[in-house]
């Protein structure tokens, strides 16, 4: 993969907030992807993290969920390492992002409720994850339809 | 214009993916002899999913000048099939052999059309992957990472 070298333009915005954020933006001058924007890879990333914390919150306090949605939180922390280390590795500028803390979710109101929000993200994250396997670069595309087809495999599941 | 099949990585994933499609196919049919009657309309679907790969893939190949690598007259099945669940294990396998044959063109081609066809290929063999752990007793009943061996 090449990185493309800094314009001068970036390497003095970079100079210049340097003073203010310390190491983060050194990092990000560095690798030369600061004016990226997110990893493609973010989105699906902060789905997998909020479907494993809502899948352990719903396993708690519904038990007759547990056995059902055991697998799904175990399978989406799994998801979520595997993005994260690839975000990391080809994005070391976005580790804040990849770092940033999940705000736990709210317990729906009923073991149904549960449940079904679980299986609507699933099944969004199914057909986002499809999309993004179609355009992505080659070596990321067979990891993106991996996650799909599993979430796919627990939406149904759920269904 | 360079065709999908103009690499020989490409290629040779493509023939492997067609190869896992005609046992797929095959295992279908050996299943409906030993399914429940409740199963059977999941099995007929799914057979029809892996015709219809099956056949774009030989076509793919035609166009490409390639020679589309033939289906054998019958397979070894890992296990004997006699029963409903040793019938659902084998599709497990087959399902399982297409979901890694397909992850692997993912890997080894940019045409759109080929990537569409492969991520549907390893979305529903998790799908309907689902039922035949369910029936063969298979767990979990979702691989973390279908695709993967």
């Amino acid at each position: 993969m090449s990185t493309p070298s800094p314009s001068r333009r970036s390497v003095l915005r970079a100079t210049a907030g340097l003073v203010l954020t310390g190491t983060a933006l050194t990092a990000a001058a560095a690798c030369g992807n600061a004016d990226q924007g997110p990893d493609e890879l973010e989105a699906p990333l902060a789905a997998a993290r909020a479907d494993a914390a809502l899948a352990t919150v719903a396993g708690q306090v519904f038990p007759d969920l547990t056995a059902r949605v055991t697998p799904v939180a175990q399978a989406r922390r799994a998801h979520a390492d595997a993005l994260a280390a690839e975000v990391r590795r080809a994005r070391p500028d976005r580790a804040d992002a990849v770092d940033a803390p999940v705000t736990p979710p709210r317990p729906p109101a009923s073991s149904a409720a549960a449940a079904s929000a679980l299986r609507t993200s699933l099944v969004a994250a199914r057909d986002a994850g499809s999309d993004l396997a179609v355009r992505t670069a080659r070596y990321r595309s067979g990891l993106m339809a991996s996650v799909a087809a599993a979430c796919a495999g627990y939406a149904e599941v759920l269904g | 214009m360079a065709g999908p099949l103009d690499d020989s990585d490409t290629r040779n994933a493509v023939q492997a993916a067609l190869g896992a499609e005609h046992a797929a196919v095959w295992s279908c049919g050996l299943a409906s002899a030993y399914l429940a009657p409740g199963d059977q309309g999941t099995l007929s679907e799914s057979a029809l999913a892996h015709r219809e790969r099956r056949d774009s893939l030989v076509a793919l190949c035609e166009a490409g000048e390639v020679a589309p690598v033939a289906a054998a007259a019958a397979y070894a099945t890992p296990r004997p099939v006699n029963d409903a669940a040793s019938a659902a294990a084998l599709l497990v396998v087959a399902e399982d052999d297409c979901a890694v044959a397909w992850r692997a063109v993912l890997e080894r081609t940019d045409d759109a059309g080929l990537r569409k066809s492969g991520v549907a290929a390893v979305v529903s063999s998790a799908t309907v992957g689902v039922r035949w752990r369910q029936v063969s007793g298979t767990q979990p009943v979702v691989p973390t990472f279908p695709g993967t061996r």
